[in-house]
């Protein structure tokens, strides 16, 4: 068998021979042809992102400028007026105000609340009862949101639902209302499931990253005399921090985007007490005829979430820990 | 201060945004009549979207499809079969992306005008007006639900109407008799109440329900000229105290004669539906369509023995207390469409006599448009009675989620829940309507 010491080389596609004066055998020019040929490769990437994520965005920004009329296909420009419509509008603060409110709920329940059942389950001996555990707070996660919507709906219902019913068996029989059915209550009502069928899966995703902290740490603490609370503290939050800034992001930006389980549970009622920006969004244009004005809250949606990204972002990579 | 660059960028994005949208004021013309007059090809796919969704309903387009292409055998289909919920996003949703199907459902009011205006809806004078072959099968007055102009531009496929169902045996063990006014619906009641049933079973969760008897009530309270002129954002003044009559009305059945109350938010329709159909509440209010559905034959409802009467006036009511609320509800053939006359042909065998009396026969129990198709022999009592009632009326009053603009719907649809809640009162739910009809302008 003979083996050739020959440096492999890709041959150029026959389609992207570079020119002469990028030639490979030129050493001056090698940089600006890798650099030429790497840009081909990410090609295809580029322009799918672009045709179907930059594209949309920018077409929706045009949308959001018109009045259209979708029976005739007339498009009439307005300018700014959606989006004086928009901030004019008390439903769209109305909206605005229920996602914010998603948002922080969502933050305490399913970034600290998850954060510290992790630590709790990850601080049990038993590895049997570790993995029970996991998987009981997993289960919720695998049922789809508009199953969990429904189910909900189901038990909220005033007069056959299990939760007023068990109101009633506990002698709290004044607490029963229609909990999707009134104004004070729809809304909170929705968040409640949507915390419960999302709590499992960050509780899983910080589990994760609780083990991937080296256990010298721990023993070194606790030969220390480091109680749990400190060694939580001191030792378990700082070193998941980078998991605590993604789960935030997810979190709030998954927030402003909620859509399925407030069309499923209460389509945004009564009186829109439970519309958020999606499903008010959806509802200027599906139910209103008004598709300029939903593109423009769309708008709002995009600019809303990407301005919290960005800051998170910010944020996370300033307090960044390596070890 | 803002580089240059940035403000070129800007200008770029902003420029672009509206290139890619393609803004264009380019409105539709009215569709050109219809040429039926040379018979189709029978060849090609027919679409059809249909609001016959799920049980008991979906069988009777795929078999009106099935029997159509024995006969014509290159002839396919697709069938879009949505319920009464999903169709409304459904038919917004082709529309805006220019699929419309070659047939598609529609209500009446404004919601067929949108089509009827943007040039979507093909006109069928010459095949369907009244003194046409066609036309003379079905009843003037639902051909006229979709007339505008003197053109008409849908095939109306059956009739509907609002009733209060009641269960006989009930009704009759406690002396009660169909009340004649509105006051005597809510004595009974408390009689219903005081036997441990719920008087009258109502659920909102979707909106619509509440708008069923407001605009019911509104005709019996709202002189008509005044109400017809409401529901245009164009001459809407919405002062008149018929309004208000009527939300209070609204408020004292939903406080005194349901068994749900400010929980009706909560409640869904079919929860409320089969409240009747079990025996547990003494009244139901539903359309001439569900009759059959409300009182199916699994139901002890069925034994029990389904009544109807009109939702009674008010004795001192100041509109028209013979109007009722419904109207036809009918199939668009789509003017873009290559396979219109096909289309039209499909449409002529969905309303062929035996056709028509399958519809209106049980398990369907939709009462068919077409003169004779609903009788004794082909059709329930409450179904032959209802239209009955439905063509005697003195107006049919068109819902009033499509009759009037959707922003206007929307906004009574939110008072309507905001009234059962107890969070507006009728000036406050008023007050809202009336600025969105300003706004609608």
């Amino acid at each position: 068998m003979t083996v050739s010491n020959t440096a492999w080389k890709p041959a150029a596609p026959p389609s992207l021979t570079p020119p002469p004066a990028l030639r490979a055998d030129r050493p001056a020019k090698r940089g600006t042809y890798q650099r030429w040929r790497n840009l081909v490769w990410v090609l295809p990437a580029v322009l799918l992102l672009g045709v179907f994520a930059y594209l949309p965005l920018v077409q929706n920004l045009g949308f959001s400028m018109l009045k259209w009329d979708i029976y005739s296909g007339r498009q009439t420009f307005v300018g700014a007026d959606n989006y004086i419509k928009m901030f004019n509008d008390p439903i769209f603060w109305k909206s605005l105000l229920n996602n914010t409110l998603y948002a922080g709920i969502s933050i305490v329940f399913q970034v600290f609340g998850a954060l510290i059942l992790a630590a709790m389950i990850e601080g049990l001996r038993s590895e049997r009862w570790r993995g029970i555990l996991r998987a009981v707070y997993f289960v919720p996660s695998a049922i789809s949101l508009t199953v969990a919507g429904l189910l909900f709906y189901f038990i909220y219902e005033p007069r056959m639902g299990i939760l007023n019913a068990a109101l009633e068996f506990l002698g709290l029989g004044s607490f029963t209302q229609a909990w999707l059915g009134q104004e004070n209550t729809a809304i909170f009502g929705i968040i409640a499931m949507s915390q419960w069928q999302g709590f499992g899966y960050c509780t899983l995703l910080f589990a994760v990253a609780l083990q991937r902290i080296p256990t010298e740490l721990y023993e070194a603490a606790s030969i220390d005399g480091v109680g749990p609370f400190r060694r939580f503290f001191s030792i378990s939050l700082p070193l998941v921090r980078e998991m605590s800034s993604l789960m935030m992001i997810v979190t709030v930006s998954g927030a402003f985007q909620v859509f399925n389980e407030v069309m499923v549970m209460t389509t945004g009622g009564p009186n829109n007490s439970s519309q958020v920006l999606g499903t008010w969004l959806y509802r200027s244009g599906f139910v209103r005829n008004d598709f300029g004005y939903a593109a423009a809250i769309a708008t709002a949606v995009f600019v809303i979430t990407l301005v919290l990204a960005v800051l998170q972002l910010r944020l996370s990579k300033r307090r960044r820990i390596e070890w | 201060m803002m580089r240059k660059s940035t403000h070129l960028i800007t200008a770029m994005v902003a420029g672009a945004a509206l290139a890619l949208t393609g803004c264009a004021d380019g409105g539709s013309q009215a569709a050109a009549p219809l040429d039926l007059s040379k018979e189709p090809a029978y060849s090609g796919k027919l679409s059809i979207l249909t609001k016959f969704g799920g049980d008991p309903l979906e069988p009777y387009f795929e078999d009106l499809a099935a029997e159509y292409q024995k006969m014509h055998p290159d002839v396919s289909f697709e069938l879009i079969q949505e319920t009464d919920q999903s169709i409304k996003d459904k038919t917004k949703t082709l529309t805006a992306s220019q699929a419309l199907p070659d047939v598609y459902f529609t209500w009446a009011g404004n919601w067929a005008n949108n089509f009827i205006d943007g040039g979507l809806a093909a006109d069928l004078t010459p095949a369907i007006a009244p003194g046409t072959e066609w036309g003379d099968k079905f009843g003037e007055s639902a051909l006229k639900a979709f007339e505008k102009d003197g053109k008409y531009f849908a095939v109306p496929l059956y009739n509907n109407g609002k009733f209060m169902g009641y269960n006989q045996r009930i009704f009759k063990e406690l002396g009660l008799t169909p009340p004649s006014s509105f006051e005597e619906l809510v004595s009974s009641c408390s009689v219903l109440k005081g036997a441990g049933y719920e008087p009258i079973s109502f659920g909102n969760k979707d909106g619509w329900p509440a708008l069923h008897y407001l605009q019911q009530l509104f005709a019996y309270e709202v002189p008509a000229e005044v109400l017809n002129a409401d529901f245009d954002p164009a001459s809407a003044k919405l002062d008149d105290k018929g309004y208000l009559q009527a939300m209070e009305q609204f408020n004292t059945l939903v406080n005194e004669c349901t068994g749900s109350g400010k929980d009706s938010n909560g409640v869904l329709y079919t929860t409320a539906q089969q409240a009747l159909a079990e025996g547990k509440a003494g009244m139901y209010y539903q359309e001439v369509l569900e009759f059959d559905t409300t009182a199916s034959d699994e139901s002890l409802l069925k034994k029990d023995g389904l009544g109807i009467f009109k939702l009674p006036a008010a004795v001192d009511a100041k509109g028209d207390t013979n109007a009722i609320e419904g109207s036809p509800e009918g199939y668009i053939i789509n003017a873009k469409s290559k396979n219109a006359a096909l289309a039209a042909d499909f449409m002529k065998f969905a309303t062929s006599t035996q056709n028509a009396a399958k519809l209106s026969a049980p398990p369907y129990g939709q009462p068919s448009s077409v003169k004779g198709a609903v009788s004794e022999e082909n059709s329930t009592a409450p179904v032959v009675e209802g239209i009955k009632k439905v063509n005697e009326a003195s107006d049919a009053i068109i819902w009033l989620d499509s009759v009037t603009v959707p922003a206007v719907a929307d906004a009574w649809l939110a008072g309507g829940e905001a009234l059962i809640a107890g969070t507006q009162s009728p000036e406050q739910v008023l007050a809202s309507v009336r600025s969105a009809s300003s706004a609608a302008k």
